[in-house]
């Protein structure tokens, strides 16, 4: 039988972010995954570093895994696009100025440096905005990564520093003897470890039930639109002050419109299905913002898999009544705050003083 | 925008396969409608010359046969839609298409998938310049447009289609350099008897071959093209004999390359039905049992969707997908079913034989993967080359999305529809594991690239139906 000191179930950016720290810190690592490490939501989202869509509890965590995306080099892999760009939050009637005001202010009084900008100045930062706003918010913190690229990336990581991957191993059972795990594969094969974490995304009830935690984790199945490459039509990462919007320009001329429009899709066999209404809402929001858009045409559309707990805020610590467990995910915005929760989460399991008591999962018990 | 017409059956596809189905449920009494991102019925095999060549005076058989699916549409009062391109489709089911002003969607109860083929290229370096033209694209031109792309030309690749290419390019007055054929000329002579259970395209093919020989065109065979470059005086091509290793360079001024073809399986593939790998059917084929139904409930497949058999089992096969579709909807009784399906299977089980010669003559030899060198660029839209790919495969990736997510192939307009082929092949022989094991790239919407201003029109910003934010 295989013996590891830590068992991460779920190859994810927070099952492969944790792994890669406690790895670095000299323990005996595997990662499992029923698919293929990032494959889930961490190998299909947007990849946008914003703060303007970040919810207000979250933003000093989302600044630090911005900061660790802008040195990827450091910690993880040279070969992964990041970008730091501006951000734009758009307002473009009264109302939404109002809002705008108002959400930025929260979001400042977390930490995030938010400022609101007239139009004329937003039109200098980018002058490919539709003219008829009122007004912008404005953060330099901001940017994007080419999500497409994490599994190549973390794949190489986690192998340079000998955690073991596997893929298509599903866990059918989870038995806790003795203070030691033994994790029971659908192809019949166990693995033995001192830790255990659980780092399943959208799949986190299905897998806390297997350890008798019942909890409800929502899958929200989210489109993404992208175009042909086209030339340089925008040169910043633009939100919207009301409803939800991100949309960016990656550096190969393909513009990204995502910002978490609904589409058809459920866990039990992975089905996702595009909803063509919500991708025509999303899509005339976008070329409202940046006009110059409706030139383009639409290359691909494809949908992935968020978790969200009842209360929309991650569940990240101890499992309650075990030893050695650890649950992370159903983060927002998880995957620019994905790297620093991983890295929190294995400095606490290290055994330093982690206070994670605002995600603790015991509030859903 | 949207127009929510609904339908008995839509079929996708105006070619001989889709025209046949289409017109036997129209008969049937079914509100049938066809679409076709073409102007007009024939697909690619009968395609017809633009409504705007008025003075094309020789015309081809392939256009007369064109004429008579047009009647048939309309003399079976069926409802077309022409200059149509289907983007999306969803259960239900949902067809979305557009045209050069908007978009529409239809509604229907059952599908027929008449989408045919697609060609197939196996990457060489500089199989990306100007003037590298499919072999397929290449009958296109001649057949609809009867002209020739220029007027000297190299053909390569293999299969049949290299002839009849020489043939129409000889007849419309062009000079063949070379034709450079991955088969040997013993692999012809083992194909003819098989060949032979086809009279009508036998006869055709001796025309062809006659043809070429009396013009005396240099024919390579076990060959193919190692390298083609622009020089001032054209293209130098490289050709390299895979049996004796010899080389020898050619100037000419285009190449006219295919390998044979792929189903198309985009539309069964965004419906997520089953599909599997055949090589002998072209590659990844819709699972369909012998009447032609796909996995999916209500989904049909006519012609060569679910492996190639060719222009005269098409509309057999279009039938054959009918019939099905009929006796499920309760139309026609079992009885009448199996009298209808029962000599349709026996003409196809004819074709079949003629089908495998033919695929035969378009394998793919080993060593044509093996000799793909390096720096080719296999996907042309992202710029991916083999040593990209394979480097994907050294890191770990094993799966055709996973390779796709990691290097970007496929990700482009055509979304792999030129590349998966290549790539599967290239990564088998690389890992000496079976192409299945690989999987197939995940249908993804839109099928053809959708332009924006055409999906959106104008609309106001306050008419956008919004999605509430996520909390703060
Ligand atoms: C379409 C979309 C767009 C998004 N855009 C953004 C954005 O722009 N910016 C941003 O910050 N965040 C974005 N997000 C959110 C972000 O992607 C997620 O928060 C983050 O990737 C979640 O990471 P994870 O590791 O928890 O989950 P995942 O990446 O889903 O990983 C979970 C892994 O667990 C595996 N697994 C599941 N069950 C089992 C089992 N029983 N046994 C073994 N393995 C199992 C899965 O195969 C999967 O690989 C977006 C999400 C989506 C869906």
């Amino acid at each position: 039988m295989k013996q590891t000191d830590v068992a991460i179930i779920g190859g994810g950016i927070n099952g492969g972010s944790t792994g890669l720290e406690l790895a670095k810190n000299g323990l005996n690592v595997s990662i499992i995954d029923k698919n293929l490490i990032c494959r889930g939501a961490s190998g299909v989202n947007a990849g946008t570093l914003t703060m303007h869509m970040t919810r207000a509890q979250l933003i000093p965590y989302a600044k630090k895994g911005w900061e660790l995306w802008m040195n990827t080099s450091e910690w993880l892999s040279k070969e992964i696009d990041v970008e730091k760009k501006n951000g734009l939050c758009l307002a473009f009637t009264e109302n939404e100025e109002k809002l705008l005001i108002e959400r930025s202010k929260i979001r400042n009084e977390y930490g995030a440096d938010i400022s609101i900008i007239s139009k004329k100045e937003a039109q200098r930062i980018d002058p490919n905005i539709n003219s008829s706003i009122k007004c912008a918010a404005f953060c330099e913190m901001d940017g994007y990564v080419s999500a497409n690229q994490t599994g190549s990336a973390y794949s190489k990581a986690l192998k340079e520093n000998n955690v073991k991957i596997l893929e298509n191993y599903d866990v059918s059972e989870i038995d806790y003897d003795k203070n030691k795990y033994v994790i029971i594969f659908k192809n019949g094969e166990k693995l033995i470890a001192s830790s255990l974490i659980l780092a399943t995304g959208v799949n986190l009830e299905k897998t806390l039930k297997l350890l008798q935690i019942n909890i409800k984790i929502k899958c929200l199945p989210q489109q993404l639109i992208v175009s042909e490459r086209m030339p340089t039509i925008m040169d910043t990462v633009i939100t919207v002050a009301n409803g939800k919007l991100s949309l960016k320009q990656f550096n190969n001329g393909t513009v990204l419109i995502g910002g978490g429009w609904p589409g058809v899709g459920n866990i039990e066999d992975n089905y996702t299905e595009t909803k063509p209404e919500n991708l025509i809402g999303n899509m005339m929001l976008a070329c409202h913002a940046i006009p110059r858009l409706k030139s383009s045409r639409v290359a691909r559309v494809w949908l992935g898999l968020e978790a969200e707990t009842d209360d929309a805020m991650p569940i990240i610590g101890e499992i309650p009544n075990y030893e050695n467990a650890y649950v992370i995910g159903s983060i927002h915005s998880g995957y620019t705050s994905g790297p620093y929760m991983g890295k929190l989460l294995a400095k606490k399991i290290l055994g330093k003083n982690i206070d994670l008591s605002l995600f603790d999962i015991k509030r859903f018990l | 925008m949207i127009n929510n017409k609904k339908y008995d059956v839509i079929v996708i596809g105006a070619g001989p396969s889709g025209v046949s189905s289409a017109v036997n449920c129209a008969k049937k009494g079914l509100k049938v409608l066809i679409v076709d991102l073409n102007s007009n019925s024939g697909g690619q095999i009968y395609r017809a010359p633009p409504k705007t060549y008025k003075s094309i005076s020789k015309k081809l058989e392939e256009n007369e046969i064109q004429k008579k699916l047009s009647e048939e549409i309309k003399k079976f009062k069926i409802e077309t839609a022409y200059n149509h391109t289907v983007w999306q489709v969803s259960p239900g089911f949902k067809v979305n298409a557009f045209n050069e002003t908007s978009t529409i969607q239809w509604q229907s109860k059952s599908l027929i998938i008449a989408t045919g083929t697609y060609e197939k290229i196996i990457p060489f370096e500089g199989w990306t310049i100007p003037g590298v033209i499919g072999l397929a694209a290449c009958t296109v031109i001649l057949k609809a447009h009867h002209f020739i792309p220029s007027k000297k030309i190299i053909l390569a690749g293999n299969g049949p289609l290299l002839m009849l290419v020489a043939y129409y390019v000889i007849k419309f007055g062009g000079k063949i350099d070379a034709i450079i054929d991955t088969s040997s000329k013993k692999d012809w002579i083992k194909s003819t008897f098989s060949l032979m259970t086809n009279p009508k395209n036998f006869r055709d093919g001796i025309k062809w071959v006659f043809k070429i020989f009396l013009n005396r065109i240099p024919v390579y065979s076990n060959s193919t093209i190692e390298k083609a470059f622009e020089v001032d005086e054209g293209i130098n091509v490289k050709i390299r004999n895979l049996k004796t290793g010899k080389a020898k360079n050619i100037i000419s001024e285009t190449i006219a390359i295919g390998h044979g073809l792929i189903p198309s399986t985009d539309i069964t593939r965004l419906l997520r039905a089953e599909h599997i790998y055949d090589e002998q059917k072209g590659g990844w084929i819709a699972k369909v049992d012998r009447f032609l139904r796909s996995s999916v409930n209500g989904v049909y497949l006519a012609g060569d969707g679910a492996g190639i058999s060719g222009a005269l089992a098409a509309s057999d096969k279009g039938l054959l997908a009918s019939w099905a579709l009929l006796y499920d909807e309760k139309i026609i009784s079992q009885k009448d079913f199996n009298q209808n399906t029962y000599k349709i299977l026996k003409k196809l089980d004819k074709y079949e034989v003629f089908a495998k010669a033919i695929s035969q003559l378009n394998f793919t030899p080993k060593k044509l993967i093996e000799n793909i060198d390096n720096n080719t660029v296999i996907c042309r839209c992202e710029d991916v080359t083999k040593s990209e790919i394979l480097t994907a495969v050294d890191r770990g990736a094993r799966d055709i999305n996973q390779i796709k997510s990691w290097t970007r192939l496929g990700m482009g307009p055509c979304q792999g529809r030129t590349c998966q082929y290549a790539v599967s092949k290239i990564v088998a022989e690389y890992l000496n594991c079976e192409i299945d094991n690989l999987g197939y790239l995940t249908g993804r919407s839109p099928i053809r690239p959708v332009p924006l201003d055409k999906v959106l029109g104008d609309f106001d910003y306050e008419k956008i139906t919004k999605v509430e934010a996520a909390p703060l």
